[in-house]
Protein backbone atom coordinates (compact mmCIF):
# COMPACT_ATOMS: atom_id res chain seq x y z
CA UNK A 1 0.00 0.00 0.00
CA UNK A 2 2.90 2.13 1.21
CA UNK A 3 4.86 1.09 -1.96
CA UNK A 4 1.67 1.74 -4.09
CA UNK A 5 0.96 5.28 -2.88
CA UNK A 6 5.12 5.86 -3.36
CA UNK A 7 4.93 4.75 -6.91
CA UNK A 8 1.94 5.63 -8.63
CA UNK A 9 1.78 9.64 -8.65
CA UNK A 10 4.85 9.71 -10.60
CA UNK A 11 3.62 7.16 -13.10
CA UNK A 12 0.49 8.91 -13.62
CA UNK A 13 2.41 11.88 -14.43
CA UNK A 14 4.79 10.42 -16.21
CA UNK A 15 1.63 8.70 -18.47
CA UNK A 16 -0.29 12.27 -18.36
CA UNK A 17 2.43 13.62 -19.98
CA UNK A 18 3.20 11.32 -22.68
CA UNK A 19 -0.81 11.03 -23.67
CA UNK A 20 -0.30 15.11 -23.65
CA UNK A 21 2.63 14.77 -25.72
CA UNK A 22 0.84 12.61 -28.68
CA UNK A 23 -2.30 14.64 -28.16
CA UNK A 24 -0.23 18.11 -29.37
CA UNK A 25 1.95 16.50 -31.86
CA UNK A 26 -1.28 14.90 -33.96
CA UNK A 27 -3.69 17.65 -33.48
CA UNK A 28 -1.31 20.72 -33.80
CA UNK A 29 0.37 18.61 -36.98
CA UNK A 30 4.00 19.34 -35.63
CA UNK A 31 6.28 18.20 -38.27
CA UNK A 32 8.10 14.87 -37.36
CA UNK A 33 11.94 16.45 -37.80
CA UNK A 34 11.00 19.33 -34.93
CA UNK A 35 9.39 16.55 -32.53
CA UNK A 36 7.94 13.30 -33.62
CA UNK A 37 5.46 11.47 -31.20
CA UNK A 38 5.48 9.25 -28.78
CA UNK A 39 3.65 6.72 -30.95
CA UNK A 40 5.96 6.73 -33.95
CA UNK A 41 9.44 6.83 -31.31
CA UNK A 42 7.83 3.53 -29.79
CA UNK A 43 7.41 1.90 -33.53
CA UNK A 44 11.08 3.18 -34.15
CA UNK A 45 12.24 1.47 -30.61
CA UNK A 46 10.45 -1.99 -31.36
CA UNK A 47 12.20 -1.78 -35.02
CA UNK A 48 15.24 -1.21 -33.99
CA UNK A 49 15.37 -3.19 -30.86
CA UNK A 50 18.17 -5.35 -31.14
CA UNK A 51 20.53 -2.81 -33.16
CA UNK A 52 19.61 -0.59 -29.86
CA UNK A 53 20.16 -3.30 -27.46
CA UNK A 54 23.82 -3.96 -29.40
CA UNK A 55 24.55 -0.08 -29.19
CA UNK A 56 23.32 -0.10 -25.48
CA UNK A 57 25.97 -3.03 -24.48
CA UNK A 58 28.97 -1.44 -26.70
CA UNK A 59 28.62 2.16 -24.39
CA UNK A 60 27.33 0.34 -21.33
CA UNK A 61 30.56 -1.59 -21.39
CA UNK A 62 32.43 1.78 -21.79
CA UNK A 63 30.62 3.69 -19.41
CA UNK A 64 31.27 0.40 -16.62
CA UNK A 65 35.23 0.09 -17.21
CA UNK A 66 35.08 4.19 -17.40
CA UNK A 67 32.91 4.54 -13.77
CA UNK A 68 35.00 1.37 -12.22
CA UNK A 69 38.54 2.86 -13.57
CA UNK A 70 37.61 6.67 -12.23
CA UNK A 71 35.77 5.31 -9.12
CA UNK A 72 38.99 2.82 -7.98
CA UNK A 73 41.22 6.04 -9.00
CA UNK A 74 39.15 8.36 -6.68
CA UNK A 75 38.66 6.30 -3.92
CA UNK A 76 42.65 5.25 -3.57
CA UNK A 77 43.65 9.37 -4.58
CA UNK A 78 41.31 10.44 -1.65
CA UNK A 79 42.79 7.83 0.87
CA UNK A 80 46.19 9.25 0.17
CA UNK A 81 44.93 12.65 0.49
CA UNK A 82 43.28 12.05 3.78
CA UNK A 83 46.79 10.30 5.27
CA UNK A 84 48.94 12.75 3.65
CA UNK A 85 47.57 16.47 4.44
CA UNK A 86 50.12 18.16 2.10
CA UNK A 87 48.94 16.04 -0.79
CA UNK A 88 45.44 16.76 -0.06
CA UNK A 89 46.32 20.68 -0.05
CA UNK A 90 47.93 20.04 -4.08
CA UNK A 91 45.42 17.91 -5.06
CA UNK A 92 42.21 19.84 -4.65
CA UNK A 93 42.92 22.57 -6.77
CA UNK A 94 44.00 20.00 -9.48
CA UNK A 95 41.10 18.35 -8.90
CA UNK A 96 39.04 21.61 -9.20
CA UNK A 97 40.77 22.12 -12.47
CA UNK A 98 40.01 19.27 -13.95
CA UNK A 99 36.50 19.18 -12.89
CA UNK A 100 36.33 22.84 -14.60
CA UNK A 101 37.60 21.20 -17.88
CA UNK A 102 34.94 20.48 -20.44
CA UNK A 103 36.19 17.01 -20.29
CA UNK A 104 34.33 15.98 -22.95
CA UNK A 105 35.78 18.49 -24.74
CA UNK A 106 39.10 16.16 -24.96
CA UNK A 107 37.06 13.46 -26.49
CA UNK A 108 38.78 14.87 -30.09
CA UNK A 109 42.14 14.80 -28.77
CA UNK A 110 41.37 11.46 -27.25
CA UNK A 111 40.61 10.16 -30.23
CA UNK A 112 43.26 10.78 -32.26
CA UNK A 113 45.71 9.91 -29.82
CA UNK A 114 44.51 6.12 -30.03
CA UNK A 115 43.70 4.25 -33.25
CA UNK A 116 40.30 4.58 -34.92
CA UNK A 117 39.24 1.03 -33.52
CA UNK A 118 40.11 1.49 -30.02
CA UNK A 119 37.59 1.83 -27.45
CA UNK A 120 40.30 3.71 -24.75
CA UNK A 121 39.39 7.09 -25.79
CA UNK A 122 35.72 6.42 -24.99
CA UNK A 123 36.24 5.12 -21.25
CA UNK A 124 39.30 7.63 -20.46
CA UNK A 125 36.61 10.24 -20.99
CA UNK A 126 34.28 8.15 -18.96
CA UNK A 127 37.09 7.70 -16.19
CA UNK A 128 37.86 11.35 -15.91
CA UNK A 129 34.58 12.58 -15.63
CA UNK A 130 34.19 9.64 -12.72
CA UNK A 131 37.27 10.70 -10.46
CA UNK A 132 36.15 13.90 -9.47
CA UNK A 133 32.76 13.63 -7.71
CA UNK A 134 34.07 10.43 -6.23
CA UNK A 135 37.37 11.72 -5.19
CA UNK A 136 35.98 15.07 -3.40
CA UNK A 137 33.27 13.21 -1.68
CA UNK A 138 34.98 10.16 -0.59
CA UNK A 139 37.62 12.78 0.90
CA UNK A 140 35.03 14.83 2.52
CA UNK A 141 34.58 11.20 4.02
CA UNK A 142 37.52 10.38 5.09
CA UNK A 143 38.00 13.50 6.89
CA UNK A 144 34.80 13.53 8.79
CA UNK A 145 35.34 11.83 11.44
CA UNK A 146 33.99 11.18 14.36
CA UNK A 147 36.35 12.97 17.75
CA UNK A 148 34.79 9.98 20.17
CA UNK A 149 35.90 7.57 17.85
CA UNK A 150 39.12 8.90 17.61
CA UNK A 151 39.64 8.70 21.11
CA UNK A 152 38.11 5.29 21.58
CA UNK A 153 40.53 4.19 18.71
CA UNK A 154 43.71 4.95 20.81
CA UNK A 155 42.24 4.09 24.17
CA UNK A 156 42.39 0.51 22.08
CA UNK A 157 45.96 1.43 20.96
CA UNK A 158 45.04 1.01 17.33
CA UNK A 159 47.64 1.38 14.77
CA UNK A 160 47.21 4.08 11.78
CA UNK A 161 46.03 1.29 9.43
CA UNK A 162 43.51 -0.43 11.56
CA UNK A 163 41.99 2.95 12.57
CA UNK A 164 41.65 3.14 8.64
CA UNK A 165 40.41 0.14 8.14
CA UNK A 166 37.72 0.08 10.99
CA UNK A 167 36.44 3.89 11.23
CA UNK A 168 37.47 5.98 8.76
CA UNK A 169 36.66 3.60 5.44
CA UNK A 170 33.22 2.83 6.87
CA UNK A 171 32.75 5.93 7.83
CA UNK A 172 32.95 7.58 4.75
CA UNK A 173 30.42 4.85 2.85
CA UNK A 174 27.86 6.82 2.85
CA UNK A 175 29.68 9.87 1.00
CA UNK A 176 31.33 7.33 -1.30
CA UNK A 177 28.17 6.08 -2.42
CA UNK A 178 27.08 10.06 -2.94
CA UNK A 179 30.01 10.39 -5.21
CA UNK A 180 28.94 7.15 -6.79
CA UNK A 181 25.72 8.14 -7.40
CA UNK A 182 26.33 11.20 -9.39
CA UNK A 183 29.10 9.58 -11.28
CA UNK A 184 27.53 6.21 -12.33
CA UNK A 185 24.66 8.57 -14.52
CA UNK A 186 27.97 11.15 -15.78
CA UNK A 187 29.99 7.59 -16.97
CA UNK A 188 26.92 6.65 -18.91
CA UNK A 189 26.30 10.15 -20.31
CA UNK A 190 30.62 10.73 -21.11
CA UNK A 191 30.38 7.07 -22.93
CA UNK A 192 27.25 8.05 -25.51
CA UNK A 193 28.64 11.79 -25.75
CA UNK A 194 32.34 10.86 -26.59
CA UNK A 195 31.21 9.01 -29.76
CA UNK A 196 29.96 12.50 -31.56
CA UNK A 197 33.36 13.17 -31.74
CA UNK A 198 34.72 10.16 -33.74
CA UNK A 199 36.49 7.17 -32.51
CA UNK A 200 35.32 3.64 -32.72
CA UNK A 201 31.64 4.08 -33.94
CA UNK A 202 29.55 1.42 -32.22
CA UNK A 203 27.43 2.79 -29.51
CA UNK A 204 24.80 4.63 -28.80
CA UNK A 205 26.02 7.86 -29.50
CA UNK A 206 27.07 6.84 -32.86
CA UNK A 207 23.53 5.85 -33.54
CA UNK A 208 22.01 8.87 -32.63
CA UNK A 209 24.10 11.20 -35.01
CA UNK A 210 23.98 9.32 -38.09
CA UNK A 211 20.21 9.03 -37.51
CA UNK A 212 19.89 12.54 -37.17
CA UNK A 213 22.23 13.00 -39.97
CA UNK A 214 19.84 11.05 -41.91
CA UNK A 215 16.69 13.03 -40.64
CA UNK A 216 15.48 9.78 -39.41
CA UNK A 217 14.62 11.80 -36.39
CA UNK A 218 11.63 8.91 -34.23
CA UNK A 219 15.05 6.87 -34.68
CA UNK A 220 17.35 9.41 -33.27
CA UNK A 221 14.81 9.72 -30.57
CA UNK A 222 14.46 5.75 -29.86
CA UNK A 223 18.45 5.71 -29.41
CA UNK A 224 18.11 8.66 -27.13
CA UNK A 225 15.33 6.55 -25.36
CA UNK A 226 17.85 3.53 -25.16
CA UNK A 227 20.64 6.06 -23.86
CA UNK A 228 18.30 7.00 -20.86
CA UNK A 229 17.58 3.62 -20.12
CA UNK A 230 21.00 2.99 -20.09
CA UNK A 231 22.00 5.48 -17.69
CA UNK A 232 18.41 4.73 -15.47
CA UNK A 233 20.26 0.81 -15.10
CA UNK A 234 23.93 2.89 -13.95
CA UNK A 235 21.73 4.81 -11.21
CA UNK A 236 19.67 1.91 -9.74
CA UNK A 237 22.28 -0.81 -9.81
CA UNK A 238 24.42 2.01 -7.66
CA UNK A 239 21.43 2.18 -5.53
CA UNK A 240 21.22 -1.37 -4.78
CA UNK A 241 25.08 -1.90 -4.50
CA UNK A 242 24.54 0.98 -1.44
CA UNK A 243 21.55 -0.41 0.09
CA UNK A 244 23.36 -3.87 0.03
CA UNK A 245 27.03 -1.76 1.21
CA UNK A 246 24.98 -0.40 4.20
CA UNK A 247 22.55 -2.60 5.74
CA UNK A 248 22.72 -0.40 9.11
CA UNK A 249 20.96 2.26 6.69
CA UNK A 250 17.95 0.01 5.05
CA UNK A 251 17.50 -1.81 8.13
CA UNK A 252 16.09 1.57 9.39
CA UNK A 253 13.44 2.28 6.52
CA UNK A 254 12.26 -1.62 6.69
CA UNK B 1 48.50 -1.13 45.22
CA UNK B 2 46.38 1.82 43.76
CA UNK B 3 44.50 1.99 40.22
CA UNK B 4 45.21 5.46 39.69
CA UNK B 5 48.01 7.43 41.18
CA UNK B 6 48.28 11.60 39.88
CA UNK B 7 50.67 13.37 41.53
CA UNK B 8 51.30 16.94 41.40
CA UNK B 9 50.16 17.31 38.06
CA UNK B 10 50.26 20.26 35.67
CA UNK B 11 47.46 20.76 32.71
CA UNK B 12 48.59 23.94 30.81
CA UNK B 13 46.80 23.97 26.73
CA UNK B 14 48.29 26.75 24.56
CA UNK B 15 51.40 27.37 26.50
CA UNK B 16 53.24 30.25 25.94
CA UNK B 17 50.28 31.48 23.52
CA UNK B 18 47.83 34.47 23.52
CA UNK B 19 44.83 31.73 24.54
CA UNK B 20 47.23 29.87 27.42
CA UNK B 21 44.66 28.04 29.76
CA UNK B 22 45.64 26.35 32.83
CA UNK B 23 43.31 23.57 33.05
CA UNK B 24 45.24 21.95 35.71
CA UNK B 25 46.97 22.92 38.67
CA UNK B 26 49.12 21.26 40.65
CA UNK B 27 46.42 18.45 41.28
CA UNK B 28 47.17 14.90 43.36
CA UNK B 29 44.69 12.21 43.29
CA UNK B 30 44.77 8.60 44.45
CA UNK B 31 42.30 6.14 42.92
CA UNK B 32 42.06 2.72 45.46
CA UNK B 33 41.21 -0.65 43.96
CA UNK B 34 38.08 -1.29 43.62
CA UNK B 35 37.26 2.25 44.86
CA UNK B 36 34.89 4.25 42.87
CA UNK B 37 35.60 8.40 42.82
CA UNK B 38 33.52 10.91 41.36
CA UNK B 39 35.07 14.20 40.10
CA UNK B 40 32.58 17.07 40.26
CA UNK B 41 32.75 20.63 39.82
CA UNK B 42 31.69 23.44 37.76
CA UNK B 43 32.13 23.63 34.12
CA UNK B 44 35.59 24.22 33.00
CA UNK B 45 36.96 22.98 36.43
CA UNK B 46 38.94 19.94 34.47
CA UNK B 47 37.41 17.29 35.78
CA UNK B 48 37.43 15.69 31.86
CA UNK B 49 40.85 17.05 31.05
CA UNK B 50 41.77 15.23 34.17
CA UNK B 51 39.91 12.22 32.94
CA UNK B 52 41.50 12.30 29.90
CA UNK B 53 45.09 13.05 31.28
CA UNK B 54 44.36 9.24 33.36
CA UNK B 55 43.70 7.84 29.95
CA UNK B 56 46.63 9.33 28.43
CA UNK B 57 44.67 10.69 25.64
CA UNK B 58 46.22 13.87 26.37
CA UNK B 59 49.90 14.47 28.24
CA UNK B 60 50.20 16.32 31.31
CA UNK B 61 52.50 19.79 30.99
CA UNK B 62 54.37 18.79 34.30
CA UNK B 63 53.94 15.37 36.66
CA UNK B 64 53.07 11.56 36.72
CA UNK B 65 50.06 9.61 36.04
CA UNK B 66 50.30 6.24 37.08
CA UNK B 67 47.83 3.66 36.15
CA UNK B 68 47.86 0.09 37.90
CA UNK B 69 51.50 0.87 38.76
CA UNK B 70 52.34 1.95 35.39
CA UNK B 71 52.77 5.04 33.30
CA UNK B 72 49.64 6.22 31.94
CA UNK B 73 51.10 5.54 28.18
CA UNK B 74 51.94 1.50 29.06
CA UNK B 75 48.22 1.24 30.85
CA UNK B 76 46.97 2.76 27.34
CA UNK B 77 48.47 0.69 25.34
CA UNK B 78 47.50 -2.57 27.69
CA UNK B 79 44.33 -1.22 27.33
CA UNK B 80 44.13 -1.41 31.34
CA UNK B 81 41.31 0.60 31.15
CA UNK B 82 37.30 1.14 29.64
CA UNK B 83 36.53 4.04 29.11
CA UNK B 84 33.18 5.67 27.92
CA UNK B 85 31.92 9.49 27.65
CA UNK B 86 28.64 11.48 27.27
CA UNK B 87 28.04 9.83 24.04
CA UNK B 88 27.92 6.74 23.29
CA UNK B 89 30.09 6.84 20.49
CA UNK B 90 28.69 3.55 19.34
CA UNK B 91 30.17 2.61 15.17
CA UNK B 92 26.82 3.16 13.86
CA UNK B 93 27.65 0.63 11.21
CA UNK B 94 28.57 -2.28 13.39
CA UNK B 95 25.81 -3.83 15.19
CA UNK B 96 25.68 -4.13 18.87
CA UNK B 97 27.41 -7.05 19.47
CA UNK B 98 30.34 -5.86 16.77
CA UNK B 99 30.28 -3.01 18.65
CA UNK B 100 31.24 -4.57 22.05
CA UNK B 101 33.57 -6.94 20.31
CA UNK B 102 35.66 -3.85 18.75
CA UNK B 103 37.89 -3.71 21.35
CA UNK B 104 38.54 -7.55 21.55
CA UNK B 105 38.83 -7.95 18.53
CA UNK B 106 42.07 -5.25 18.25
CA UNK B 107 43.50 -6.80 21.45
CA UNK B 108 43.33 -10.00 18.23
CA UNK B 109 41.44 -12.21 20.56
CA UNK B 110 39.75 -15.15 18.11
CA UNK B 111 36.44 -15.26 16.79
CA UNK B 112 34.73 -17.09 18.50
CA UNK B 113 36.05 -16.50 22.22
CA UNK B 114 35.26 -12.47 21.35
CA UNK B 115 31.83 -13.33 20.58
CA UNK B 116 31.14 -15.30 23.59
CA UNK B 117 32.97 -12.68 26.14
CA UNK B 118 30.72 -9.71 24.03
CA UNK B 119 27.56 -12.07 24.55
CA UNK B 120 28.67 -12.61 28.78
CA UNK B 121 28.78 -8.61 28.85
CA UNK B 122 25.58 -7.11 26.60
CA UNK B 123 24.21 -10.04 29.05
CA UNK B 124 25.55 -8.11 31.62
CA UNK B 125 23.58 -5.28 30.59
CA UNK B 126 20.59 -6.64 29.86
CA UNK B 127 20.78 -5.90 26.01
CA UNK B 128 21.58 -10.00 24.60
CA UNK B 129 18.52 -10.13 22.54
CA UNK B 130 19.33 -6.88 21.10
CA UNK B 131 22.97 -7.88 19.96
CA UNK B 132 21.93 -8.18 16.03
CA UNK B 133 20.34 -4.32 16.19
CA UNK B 134 22.21 -1.96 14.63
CA UNK B 135 22.92 1.31 16.97
CA UNK B 136 20.25 3.74 15.39
CA UNK B 137 17.42 1.45 16.64
CA UNK B 138 17.88 1.34 20.17
CA UNK B 139 17.23 3.86 22.22
CA UNK B 140 19.55 6.47 24.15
CA UNK B 141 19.40 4.39 27.28
CA UNK B 142 20.00 1.51 25.74
CA UNK B 143 23.11 2.97 23.45
CA UNK B 144 24.65 4.26 26.81
CA UNK B 145 24.56 0.33 27.77
CA UNK B 146 26.03 -0.94 25.02
CA UNK B 147 28.91 1.84 25.71
CA UNK B 148 28.88 0.50 28.92
CA UNK B 149 28.85 -2.98 28.09
CA UNK B 150 31.71 -2.18 25.49
CA UNK B 151 34.06 -0.50 27.99
CA UNK B 152 33.93 -3.33 30.20
CA UNK B 153 34.19 -6.20 27.32
CA UNK B 154 38.38 -6.62 28.00
CA UNK B 155 37.26 -6.75 31.82
CA UNK B 156 39.80 -4.09 32.31
CA UNK B 157 40.79 -3.19 36.16
CA UNK B 158 39.96 0.26 35.90
CA UNK B 159 36.98 2.35 34.14
CA UNK B 160 36.86 5.63 33.20
CA UNK B 161 33.23 7.33 32.58
CA UNK B 162 32.81 11.14 31.31
CA UNK B 163 29.25 11.75 32.27
CA UNK B 164 28.52 8.65 30.60
CA UNK B 165 24.57 9.32 31.65
CA UNK B 166 24.77 13.12 30.97
CA UNK B 167 21.70 13.16 28.02
CA UNK B 168 19.41 10.58 29.65
CA UNK B 169 16.64 11.29 30.85
CA UNK B 170 16.20 10.47 35.10
CA UNK B 171 14.91 7.29 35.48
CA UNK B 172 16.94 5.89 32.98
CA UNK B 173 19.49 7.53 34.58
CA UNK B 174 18.92 6.09 38.39
CA UNK B 175 18.12 2.38 36.46
CA UNK B 176 21.73 2.55 34.87
CA UNK B 177 23.36 3.78 38.14
CA UNK B 178 22.17 1.09 39.65
CA UNK B 179 22.89 -1.12 36.95
CA UNK B 180 26.74 0.03 37.26
CA UNK B 181 27.05 -0.10 40.68
CA UNK B 182 26.15 -3.72 40.29
CA UNK B 183 28.47 -4.78 37.98
CA UNK B 184 30.84 -2.65 39.52
CA UNK B 185 30.46 -4.58 42.98
CA UNK B 186 30.73 -8.53 40.67
CA UNK B 187 33.29 -7.34 39.00
CA UNK B 188 35.65 -5.14 41.15
CA UNK B 189 36.73 -2.69 38.65
CA UNK B 190 37.81 0.94 39.97
CA UNK B 191 35.64 3.53 38.42
CA UNK B 192 36.60 7.26 37.91
CA UNK B 193 33.42 8.84 37.12
CA UNK B 194 33.15 12.86 35.90
CA UNK B 195 29.93 13.99 36.67
CA UNK B 196 28.16 17.83 37.09
CA UNK B 197 25.44 16.04 39.36
CA UNK B 198 25.78 16.13 43.35
CA UNK B 199 23.05 13.53 43.88
CA UNK B 200 24.44 10.99 41.38
CA UNK B 201 28.05 11.63 42.82
CA UNK B 202 26.97 10.86 45.88
CA UNK B 203 24.85 7.86 45.33
CA UNK B 204 27.32 6.54 43.51
CA UNK B 205 30.75 7.14 44.89
CA UNK B 206 33.35 5.83 47.24
CA UNK B 207 34.56 8.88 48.07
CA UNK B 208 33.63 12.48 45.91
CA UNK B 209 36.30 14.69 44.63
CA UNK B 210 35.48 18.68 44.12
CA UNK B 211 37.26 20.47 41.99
CA UNK B 212 37.12 24.13 41.01
CA UNK B 213 37.76 26.27 38.43
CA UNK B 214 40.16 28.64 36.89
CA UNK B 215 42.70 27.06 37.78
CA UNK B 216 41.32 23.68 37.63
CA UNK B 217 42.22 22.82 41.37
CA UNK B 218 40.64 19.92 43.58
CA UNK B 219 39.37 21.75 46.60
CA UNK B 220 37.88 18.92 48.71
CA UNK B 221 37.55 14.98 49.02
CA UNK B 222 34.93 13.93 50.81
CA UNK B 223 33.72 10.05 51.70
CA UNK B 224 30.39 9.06 51.40
CA UNK B 225 30.28 5.11 51.49
CA UNK B 226 26.39 4.92 51.62
CA UNK B 227 26.05 1.49 53.61
CA UNK B 228 23.67 -0.21 51.00
CA UNK B 229 22.76 1.76 47.39
CA UNK B 230 19.72 1.11 46.44
CA UNK B 231 15.99 3.13 46.70
CA UNK B 232 16.08 3.28 50.70
CA UNK B 233 19.66 5.05 50.29
CA UNK B 234 18.12 7.48 48.43
CA UNK B 235 16.01 8.50 51.04
CA UNK B 236 18.58 8.26 54.01
CA UNK B 237 20.10 10.71 56.35
CA UNK B 238 23.88 9.91 55.69
CA UNK B 239 22.74 10.37 52.02
CA UNK B 240 21.31 14.24 52.30
CA UNK B 241 24.64 14.79 54.58
CA UNK B 242 26.77 14.15 52.24
CA UNK B 243 25.06 15.74 49.84
CA UNK B 244 25.17 19.04 51.75
CA UNK B 245 28.22 18.70 52.41
CA UNK B 246 29.27 18.17 48.65
CA UNK B 247 27.25 21.17 47.88
CA UNK B 248 29.04 23.04 50.28
CA UNK B 249 32.69 21.78 49.24
CA UNK B 250 31.69 23.04 45.71
CA UNK B 251 30.53 26.39 46.81
CA UNK B 252 33.29 26.76 48.91
CA UNK B 253 31.61 28.55 52.02
CA UNK B 254 29.61 26.37 54.79
CA UNK B 255 26.36 27.20 54.32
CA UNK B 256 24.81 29.65 56.51
CA UNK B 257 21.14 27.69 57.61
CA UNK B 258 19.01 26.09 60.11
CA UNK B 259 21.82 23.89 61.31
Amino acid sequence: MRYARSVLPPVVVGVVAIILWQVTVTAGRIAPFILPAPSAIWDEFVVQRANIWEAALASGANALIGLIAGAVLGVLAAMASSRFRPLAEVSLPFAAVLNALPIIALAPILNNMFESTSSIPRRLVAAIIVFFPVFINTLRGLREVNPIHQELMRTYAASGWTFARKVRLPGALPHVFTGLRQASSLAVIAAVVAEYFGGLQNGLGSRITSAAAFTAYPRAWAFVVGACLLGLVFYLTTLLLERLAMPWRTRLIA
Amino acid sequence: MSAVVVSSVTKTFNPGRPDEVVALSDVDLTVGDGEFVSLIGPSGCGKSTLLRLIADLIAPTTGTVTVAGKPAGVARKEQAYGIAFQQSGLFEWRTVLRNVELPLELRGLAKAERKAKAEEMLALVGLEEFAGHYPAQLSGGMQQRVAIARALAVQPPLLLMDEPFGALDEMTRERLQSELLAICAKTGTSTVFVTHSISEAVFLSDRVVVMSARPGRITASIPVGLPTRDEAARQSEHYFESVTAVRQALRGTPLKSAS
